[in-house]
């Protein structure tokens, strides 16, 4: 006997509004999950995307030994940095700059002459990720005369190594929130089972097969999942419609992130999928367990 | 159809309810069973349809080997089959007309095709008018009728019916028993278990009786079979 789609839907969406408060409540389970995963992968996305932003603008100094060839070393970091904006600071400049940006407090330079800051050459590292900024450094070493490469990026190398303990961390979370989800909704499906042993039992005394009983049930547990997962997409996107402009406020960065930096199409497909899987698995349980005692 | 070959059936820590039963019914056999409370006739039915397994012996159903049918093939089985419970196991929260179809949509039936056979059914035991209503504000004998129009249903060549007529008065029974009989004409072969002498009596069939689960007697009459 074929099973009829149609009608499994159609039973299925009887059953649920017949029991609503059973389907909300598996619903609101599936949210719960969704919604925080999403609101973790939506901020981790965030952060990655800031620390791009911020490696992108970091400038590569290499510090020249004393009695280097500035312009030499200048043309070696050019040859190495291709494509990439180089500037020799002789030391009197990058003195001045310093003071420069000291601002008022730059009496505090009163008797350091330029001997005090070594030569450098300066590459701009625009757009560079973090990684690329590593990798550049270490080739600049190799700059004739150099005695140092600084990026300035210690703090961004520790953000970067909290966001990858995060995304870590996230993985672990999903996996735990989704394995709690299936048991709360697989315990409310089997409430919804057990409350229907009866209709179980005389649908496989007229000779119902186990796939046709399962059938409603499973796409009952889909669409709670669907629901769920539905309602929680629509939630991380009101939330993202309400931070994100506070945070551009508090941090200038913020300014330049979109929906697809924090919650991109693949992320919300993603979350989707799962609160259905979440769903079907749950209610797949829940009918098994019913179907094995009758 | 039905062969049993030294049938027992034992339940955990109780005496057997059936004990080395033999018994052949034939296609297209009209067959009364009967005995007092716990004769062992529900059991023999459950047996028949798959709900319950023989503890021994060997019971045979359209030819095979029910001990050796997987489980996956025995809705297919019951598909044969009609069965009048006696408590007839209605859904409550079905309306008359889609308990009357649920075995039709089993066997996934066109809609339209249910919907006629449906009408058809429940015109034949006079609840037309009842086909919208739920099981739970009918009388017994109105259900009793819902659970015969069901059986009946799917056309089956084996219809089993535990006490059809237990909750009916004797104007309804005729009509119920009419359409058993009407099953049978058609081809289906009828089993009723029942303790109601008068059916026996008034009805000229083969009777099988039972007392405390072994058969008793085997007969063309009631009048053969008590004796």
């Amino acid at each position: 006997m074929p099973i009829r789609p149609l009608r499994a839907a159609r039973r299925a969406l009887e059953s649920m509004a017949r029991g609503p408060y059973v389907a909300l409540v598996g619903a609101a389970t599936v949210f719960v999950a969704v919604f925080a995963t999403g609101l973790f992968a939506g901020a981790l996305g965030g952060a990655e995307r800031l620390l791009a932003a911020w490696a992108g603008g970091v400038r590569i100094s290499v510090y020249l030994a004393p009695g280097a060839d500035l312009e030499r070393a200048r043309a070696a970091a050019a040859a190495l940095a291709p494509g990439r904006r180089t500037e020799a600071v002789p030391a009197e400049v990058a003195l001045s700059r310093l003071a420069e940006s000291l601002g008022e407090e730059a009496h505090v330079l009163e008797g350091v002459g330029p001997g005090a800051l070594p030569d450098a050459v300066e590459v701009d590292g625009a757009g560079i990720s973090l990684e690329g900024a590593r990798e550049l450094a270490a080739r600049l070493r190799a700059v004739p005369g150099a005695d140092d490469v600084d990026y300035g990026t210690a703090w961004l190398e520790s953000l970067e190594r909290f966001v990858a303990r995060a995304r870590a961390a996230g993985v672990a979370l999903f996996g735990a929130l989704a394995l709690a989800t299936a048991i709360l909704v697989s315990n409310t499906l089997r409430l919804a089972v057990f409350a229907r042993r009866e209709e179980i039992e005389i649908m496989k005394l007229v000779g119902a097969t186990d796939a046709f009983v399962a059938a409603p049930f499973l796409l009952e547990g889909l669409l709670q999942g669907l629901l769920g997962a539905g309602a929680a997409v629509l939630a991380l996107l009101g939330v993202h419609g309400l931070v994100l402009p506070r945070l551009a406020a508090a941090v200038a960065a913020a300014g330049g992130l979109t929906l697809a930096d924090t919650l991109p199409p693949a992320l919300l497909l993603s979350l989707l999928g799962g609160g259905a899987a979440i769903g079907l698995f749950a209610s797949a349980l829940a009918v098994a367990r019913a179907l094995r005692r009758t | 159809m039905i062969q049993l070959f030294h049938v027992t059936k034992e339940y955990p820590g109780d005496g057997p309810a059936l004990q080395d039963v033999s018994l052949t019914i034939g296609k297209g056999e009209f067959v009364f069973l009967t005995g007092a409370s716990g004769a062992g006739k529900s059991t023999l039915l459950k047996l028949v349809f798959c709900d319950e397994a023989a503890t021994a012996g060997q019971l045979l159903l359209f030819g095979k080997n029910v001990a050796k049918i997987s489980g996956a093939a025995i809705p297919f089985l019951r598909r044969n089959i009609g069965v009048v419970f006696q408590d007839f196991k209605l859904l409550a929260n079905r309306t008359v007309a889609e308990n009357v179809a649920l075995p039709l949509e089993v066997r996934g039936l066109a809609l339209k095709e249910i919907r006629r056979r449906v009408r058809g059914l429940l015109r034949s035991v006079g609840l037309e008018h009842r086909a919208g209503k739920f099981p739970p504000s009918l009388s017994g004998g109105e259900q009793q009728r819902v659970a015969v129009a069901r059986a009946l249903a799917p056309d089956p060549a084996l219809l089993l019916a535990d006490e059809p007529t237990g909750n009916l008065d004797p104007e309804r029974t005729l009509e119920v028993m009419e359409l058993l009989h009407g099953a049978n004409a058609r081809g289906t072969t009828v089993v009723v278990a029942t303790h109601d002498r008068s059916l026996l009596e008034r009805y000229k069939r083969r009777v099988v009786v039972l007392e405390a689960g072994r058969l008793l007697s085997d007969g063309d009459s009631v009048r053969r079979a008590v004796s």
